[in-house]
């Protein structure tokens, strides 16, 4: 009998609260891996990602069969301190020591989870580490060259902080990379002038048993088509621009699609009629609500991978993505399952075309299934993360 | 970067260049009858609005002087208006200017004003030409947008007139059975 692969993850947040973002990745990846090895996680006690306030206790438990194990974050985030090395960092003079400081304020600082994961390294105590989120203090500070092969998923955003002289000991370190889409691994290899081991993996999702567009519907008092908007309703992720983008197309077209937004709401949403801001809601319903709309809006120009979109692919579901971030647009591209604007104009047209013909809907409807099944289908997963621990096995041990 | 693309039923290039193309279309002018009637429409009242812009604009400014624009004299700041209390109040600051003039020296703030004061006048003589240009211009570009419209429906008559009538020239220079 063969023995069963010994895996840990790094990241700097891990519970089940955790709904969205690098974390959430993370968590899948780990419960993916959970039947097929003995995995555990090495993370922080914070919840909170603006401060890193301890939330959790510290010490080991058990998540939805993973091994758990949480230690304190030593320093919460300054926020004033960092917002101002962040803007020293992107001048063109810093140097080395402000960015080394920028990220000893980035955080979460958690020297007892740095000594345990460098130790777990150097006594080679698992078959493989793997680090979520290149730019947090957790993943820079613990990933070293060691004998224990390491994976990272970077989750870069095309931010330009990849490019910081800080990161490239860490791309050095790591064996093997688990890219988010093609333009993430484009953008980073692009930046450190090399090739990078490794392959676009991505993340599946977790797919509901059934869905009931028309109880949604009724739930919530929604009676005709609908743009939907799944996420943090904030300013980072371009939702100024989606409402005036909408609420134009209904004044020019005389459209009476509405538009449902679901998600913790950060700004203050436009008080109109056409506009409804649900909240957060369950999993279950944002299924529901998936099925119920006519296509899914992504204003976001910032995206690693935005998991929201392939949930719409898989609920085939036209996707009306943000054009000015690559990783949407290739994502649509390669798919067929989306369209994507880079100002009014293409909003209104792209709005304007999957409003009057739903046999292209449903047509880019399939596509979008087709594409998921084929890259982000769970055994497609799995199998991805296999091959890249048995490569980067394969690379330690020569 | 090479961009493998999976789906063969739906080719979004191919609908985003379409959709490119429509609004190009659009821009050049080329609308459906519907979008024609709407734009017409908006644009007239966009006419419309101009027109009530008020000509007297200019002339309830200068009647209404006080209100928004001040004479400024040197005098000024010692003037006062509380009657013949006030001739007396402003012969004792005559008599304690040398006096304040050791503290402070207020020529400069004078001199200031009186510019501001000129500005404002030429502001507001400014910004109602550019209204009255802009209604002016608003009212033409319509007009010239008419006239086009006339001219092409013209062109295009012409055009079938010439077709038809270079068909009729073939038929005459073909020979005979």
């Amino acid at each position: 009998m063969t023995e069963r692969l010994k895996l840990a993850f790094v990241v700097q947040r891990y519970g089940l609260e955790i709904a969205g973002g690098a974390e959430y990745h993370c968590r899948l990846i780990a419960e993916l891996l959970s039947a097929h090895a003995e995995v555990e996680v090495f993370t922080t006690c914070a919840l909170d990602y603006v401060e890193w306030k301890n939330h959790y206790p510290e010490g080991e438990t058990v998540q939805n069969g993973v091994r758990v194990r949480r230690f304190p974050v030593a320093r919460q985030r300054d926020v004033l301190r960092f917002a101002a090395l962040s803007e020293t960092i992107q001048t063109a003079g810093h140097s080395g020591q402000d960015e080394e400081a920028w990220m000893d304020a980035q955080g979460p600082y958690s020297p007892a989870l740095q000594d345990h994961v460098l130790k777990a390294a150097r006594e080679g105590l698992h078959d493989a580490l793997i680090f979520f989120s290149y730019r947090y203090w957790t993943t820079c500070r613990t990933l070293k060259p060691s004998r224990t092969p390491s994976i990272m998923a970077p989750t870069a955003e095309d931010d330009g902080l990849y490019r910081l002289g800080l990161f490239r000991p860490l791309f050095e370190a790591a064996t093997q990379f688990a890219f988010n889409s093609v333009e993430e691994r484009h953008m980073l290899e692009t930046s450190l002038g090399r090739a990078l081991p490794g392959e676009v993996v991505g993340v599946g999702s977790a797919l509901p048993s059934t869905v009931d567009g028309a109880a949604f519907r009724k739930r919530h008092g929604i009676a005709g088509p609908f743009l939907l908007y799944v996420g943090r309703i904030d300013l980072n992720k371009g939702c100024p621009d989606l409402f005036d983008h909408f609420l134009r197309y209904r004044k020019e077209t005389g459209s009476d699609l509405a538009l449902v937004l679901i998600g913790r709401a950060v700004l203050e949403v436009p008080s109109d009629a056409s506009i409804k801001s649900l909240g957060f809601l369950e999993e279950g319903e944002k299924w529901d609500a998936l099925a119920a709309s006519m296509a899914l809006a992504i204003p976001s120009r910032l995206e690693s991978l935005s998991m929201v979109t392939l949930e719409a692919f898989y609920a085939e579901r036209p996707v009306v993505a943000n054009a000015h971030c690559a990783v949407l647009r290739g994502q649509c591209r390669r798919s067929g399952g989306g369209l994507y604007y880079s100002d009014h104009d293409e909003f209104r047209e792209i709005l304007s075309v999957l409003e009057g013909d739903a046999t292209l809907r449903a047509r880019m409807g399939r596509a979008g299934h087709a594409y998921f099944d084929k890259h982000y289908a769970w055994p497609v997963i799995l199998e991805k993360y296999l091959r890249l621990i048995d490569a980067a096995r394969q690379v330690k041990a020569a | 970067m090479s961009i493998e693309i999976d789906s063969k039923d739906v080719d979004v290039r191919k609908i985003m260049s379409e959709i490119r193309e429509r609004i190009a279309e659009k821009k050049r002018g080329l609308y459906t009858d519907e979008e024609i009637r709407e734009i017409a429409e908006r644009k007239l009242e966009a006419v419309l609005e101009s027109r009530q812009f008020n000509p007297d604009f200019l002339k309830d400014f200068k009647t209404k002087s006080e209100v928004w624009n001040y004479t400024f004299q040197p005098d000024t700041i010692y003037r006062t208006s509380r009657g013949g209390m006030g001739g007396f109040l402003a012969t004792i600051r005559g008599l304690l200017k040398p006096i304040q003039k050791l503290f402070w020296n207020p020529t400069p703030m004078i001199a200031a004003l009186s510019r501001q004061s000129d500005l404002n006048q030429y502001t507001v003589q400014m910004l109602h030409n550019l209204t009255l240009e802009l209604t002016r211009m608003n009212l033409e570009v319509q007009e010239l947008r008419a006239r086009l419209q006339q001219t092409d429906a013209s062109l295009e008559e012409l055009r079938k007139r010439e077709r038809a009538l270079e068909a009729l020239a073939v038929l005459k220079d073909e020979p005979k059975p």
